[in-house]
């Protein structure tokens, strides 16, 4: 026995211990298949823990569960992919039905002159050539027919031809036809808006179909203003019109029309002139009724007084051009006496007073240099001189050289006598309450001497014809000479009327603009905007006053008188007639203080 | 022992496994009710989507114009039938014990009652301003609208305020015979009888009329009417036809 090594060293040379007997290859073997059931047990373990807390995780606290092949549908929900249109009043103006269209897959058709015999014999307007070059071609689809209707359907499936089938589709449908085919305008044959507001508002409506977009459009009042207009066209034999009646305090197009006009359902194949829409995209010479915002601009240069007398007499020379009236009085005209018998020559020496870059600058702001804020495509840029010259500044004072879209006439004669705000139109109706954005264009004081001024052409000017009793109108006539080529002619000219009620506190303008009018015997050989549109305006107040729930004013009453008199020498203070006729007790208390005091003179 | 544990588990399994296809039976039959019922709606919705559409079609104002004028004996309304709430007069306070006052039409001077002699007039005329006031007072704000030139019409009592003086001169009642003065001898105390109003018993306008021709109800059916493909109508009369 020798000394064990000291610790740390390996035993060199040395017996193993008694204790240990010599490891077999058994005992090797027997350890080695231990450890290695030991790995897998643990493996094992270790993968089932995983599994069973995964398992636990998955039932217990997570529902999980296959996926739902169905959901309930919502009972208000819609099945189109596109949203309604309505007007105010929550009338269909556009609307999507489901229909199913018929396609084709040449490949699976076994026999093309069968199958297209069939086909027609099912569906008469079809045409056999057509169908039969479709079904023998190489392609794998082929339309055959859009939008069937049910019983062409049913007709077709009993026919049992394979390779022919069906697809799902929608078919746009306009129950109000032509009454709004120039504000809604119409959607092509895979539903994408093509013209009005399918068109400038395609976004909205295909990825919102369940609310439906809400017009400021009144279908009544559209009814009758489209009425009133064809009649006019017809009795004028004129090429178009066009119409609008507009909220004056809010900016909404209560209806918007434009004749000739055209089916919405069916668009293809029309001229040009139909699809036109004259009410905002044609820009025109306004003539007279720019007046109007010449008026306005006279009297916010603070130059000058309605009172004021302007030289009306002789012709006024410039270059080539000399201007003349229409049908001079021959005499001296105060500012009142020149809107009254619109007089071109009263308006050049008004605003021969204000100056060029007044003019121009209040032109701006009444916004005839850049398109309206309507919401359709179809809106019209002016046509505004550039260099502003002298020449122009005098012929826009009465309304030729400078082109501008009724709607931009109408907007900025709605800021003129509403208090002198101008609110963008809009053809989407505003939340009742909600705050209109506007901006002050002209002051209180003319935008109230407006009123008058307009008042005055129907009770005494140019307008009578559109007066209509109860609903104490105003206006301004309107007459230009179309321009053809370079020159104007004598014969064809654009009448239109402005018309106002109630003019002493003004909730709607009416306009109508008539294109072409040819005089008749009734109207002594004249188609002026008095004697063609103006009646016109008069016959569509008469009837939308009611619907509109305007209240019935009596004209001669002292409070209208107050608010609205002026008179061809400029006053606007109202005397009680020393004599009154039948309304005697009404007049007797124009002498009470409780009314208001009379309006202040002008400046 | 170890054969009733086996039993056991072996019973467990088999009745969790037999609930479990139960249930999922259960799902799979509501999972197909449920696209019934989906399916149902959107059909519901076509529907109502293609009724909305011929409602508002059928209302085309032009269309509702026509029929009216071809129909009906109305006309399109007028300024002149509004009137003002306020313009309206109150109906006079009723006197129970007395005799009403005489309250004269407008444009009328008093007229003192035909039996002055009596206790009445004290009467009337310690009620006059009460009555008068809202009336007159009311009559002068609507001057217009009662035209001046009327038949100033007899009085009549207990009805100072004939419907007839309210409406516009196209509806003139005709004019209305000299009541007679008996009624006022009625005893105080007990309300004078209405005299009739001729005007009441007058036939209207609208009923004068003869009828217009009843509207021949063709059914919509077969060659009654057969719509054409590109027709919008026809489109939708046919999707009534075959929801149907």
């Amino acid at each position: 026995m020798t000394q064990p090594p000291p610790y740390g060293q390996a035993p060199q040379d040395t017996q193993p211990p008694p204790a240990s007997r010599p490891r077999t290859t058994l005992a090797v073997a027997m350890e080695q298949s231990r450890y290695r059931l030991m790995v897998t047990a643990a493996v094992v373990t270790a993968v089932f823990s995983a599994i069973s807390v995964k398992l636990v995780a998955a039932t217990v606290f997570v529902p999980a569960g296959e996926p739902r092949q169905h959901h309930a549908l919502e009972v208000d929900g819609t099945t189109t992919n596109r949203a309604d249109i309505l007007d105010r009043n929550g009338n269909l103006l556009a609307t999507s039905l489901v229909t199913q269209s018929l396609y084709a897959d040449p490949k699976l058709v076994s026999r093309p002159e069968e199958a297209a015999r069939k086909l027609v014999s099912a569906l008469p307007e079809l045409d056999y050539k057509d169908v039969y070059a479709k079904l023998s071609g190489d392609k794998r689809f082929v339309w055959l027919k859009r939008n069937l209707s049910p019983k062409q359907q049913y007709a077709v499936h009993r026919l049992g031809i394979p390779g022919v089938s069906f697809e799902r589709e929608e078919r746009r449908f306009f129950p109000a036809g032509n009454l709004t085919s120039h504000v809604v305008g119409f959607t092509g044959v895979d539903n994408n808006g093509l013209s009005g507001l399918e068109q400038s508002f395609n976004k909205r409506l295909t990825e919102d179909p369940a609310t439906p977009l809400q017009l400021s459009i009144d279908l009544r009042l559209q009814h009758v203003l489209k009425k009133e207009l064809a009649a006019t066209v017809q009795e004028f034999s004129a090429i178009g019109a066009a119409g609008i009646i507009f909220d004056v305090r809010s900016g909404e197009v209560m209806a918007m029309t434009s004749l000739p006009d055209f089916d919405p359902q069916d668009p293809t194949g029309l001229d040009p002139d139909t699809l036109f829409n004259r009410a905002t995209l044609g820009v025109y010479e306004m003539g007279s009724t720019f007046k109007i915002f010449n008026s306005a601009l006279a009297f916010e240069s603070g130059k000058i007084k309605v009172s004021d007398y302007f030289d009306a007499i002789h012709p006024i020379k410039i270059g080539r051009f000399t201007i003349n009236e229409y049908h001079g009085l021959g005499r001296a005209l105060t500012v009142a006496e020149v809107f009254q018998h619109s007089s071109n020559l009263g308006s050049v020496r008004m605003v021969q007073q204000v100056g060029i870059p007044a003019q121009k600058a209040f032109m701006a702001k009444m916004g005839f240099t850049r398109p309206t804020a309507l919401e359709l495509p179809e809106n019209g840029w002016p046509l505004v001189p550039n260099p502003w010259r002298e020449v122009n500044s005098m012929t826009i004072s009465f309304g030729h050289g400078i082109s501008v879209s009724p709607m931009h006439t109408v907007t900025a004669a709605a800021s003129v006598i509403n208090g002198g705000v101008m609110h963008q139109p809009t053809l989407i109706k505003r939340a009742p309450g909600a705050e209109v954005p506007g901006e002050q264009v002209v002051s209180r004081q003319t935008s109230e001497m407006m009123r008058r001024m307009f008042r005055f052409v129907v009770t005494e000017g140019t307008g009578k014809s559109a007066g209509v009793k109860g609903y104490v109108v105003g206006g301004k006539t309107g007459t230009a000479d179309k321009q053809k080529g370079r020159h104007y002619q004598k014969n064809s000219r654009m009448s239109s009327f402005l018309g106002a009620f109630p003019m002493n506190d003004p909730r709607y303008i009416v306009y109508v603009l008539v294109d072409e009018p040819k005089a008749t015997a009734k109207t002594y050989g004249y188609a002026t905007g008095g004697w063609v549109a103006a009646p016109a305006v008069g016959r569509i107040i008469k009837q939308v006053g009611p619907l509109l729930n305007v209240p019935i004013q009596d004209e001669a009453s002292p409070e209208i008188l107050n608010a609205t008199f002026l008179n061809a020498a400029g006053s606007t203070n109202w005397v009680a007639p020393p004599h009154p006729p039948a309304t005697a007790t009404t007049a007797k208390g124009s002498t009470v203080a409780s009314f208001p005091p009379p309006a202040k003179q002008q400046r | 022992m170890k054969g009733k544990t086996w039993l056991f588990w072996g019973g467990l399994i088999a009745a969790a496994g037999g609930v479990l296809f139960q249930t999922s039976y259960d799902v799979q039959d509501l999972e197909d009710k449920l696209a019934g019922l989906n399916r149902k709606i959107v059909t519901e919705q076509e529907s109502i989507q293609v009724l909305k559409a011929e409602w508002s079609y059928l209302n085309d104002p032009t269309k509702l114009e026509e029929l009216a004028t071809a129909h009906l004996a109305l006309q399109p309304i007028e300024a002149r039938q509004f009137l003002a709430l306020d313009t309206i007069p109150m109906r006079p306070a009723p006197a129970p014990d007395a005799v009403p006052a005489p309250v004269p039409g407008r444009g009328l001077t008093p007229v003192p009652p035909p039996m002055a002699g009596l206790a009445a007039p004290q009467l009337a005329s310690a009620r006059v301003p009460s009555a008068r006031v809202p009336m007159e007072a009311a009559l002068e704000k609507a001057p217009v609208i009662t035209p001046a030139s009327l038949p100033v019409p007899a009085p009549v009592r207990a009805a100072p305020i004939k419907p007839s003086a309210l409406v516009p001169a196209s509806a003139r009642a005709p004019a209305l015979p000299p009541s007679p003065p008996a009624p006022a001898a009625a005893t105080p105390g007990k309300l004078a009888p209405n005299a009739p109003l001729p005007s009441l018993n007058r036939p209207t306008d609208v009923a004068s009329r003869p009828m217009p021709a009843p509207i021949k109800l063709t059914p919509v059916k077969g060659q009654a009417y057969t719509p054409k493909p590109t027709d919008s109508l026809g489109l939708l009369v046919a999707r009534l036809g075959a929801n149907q």
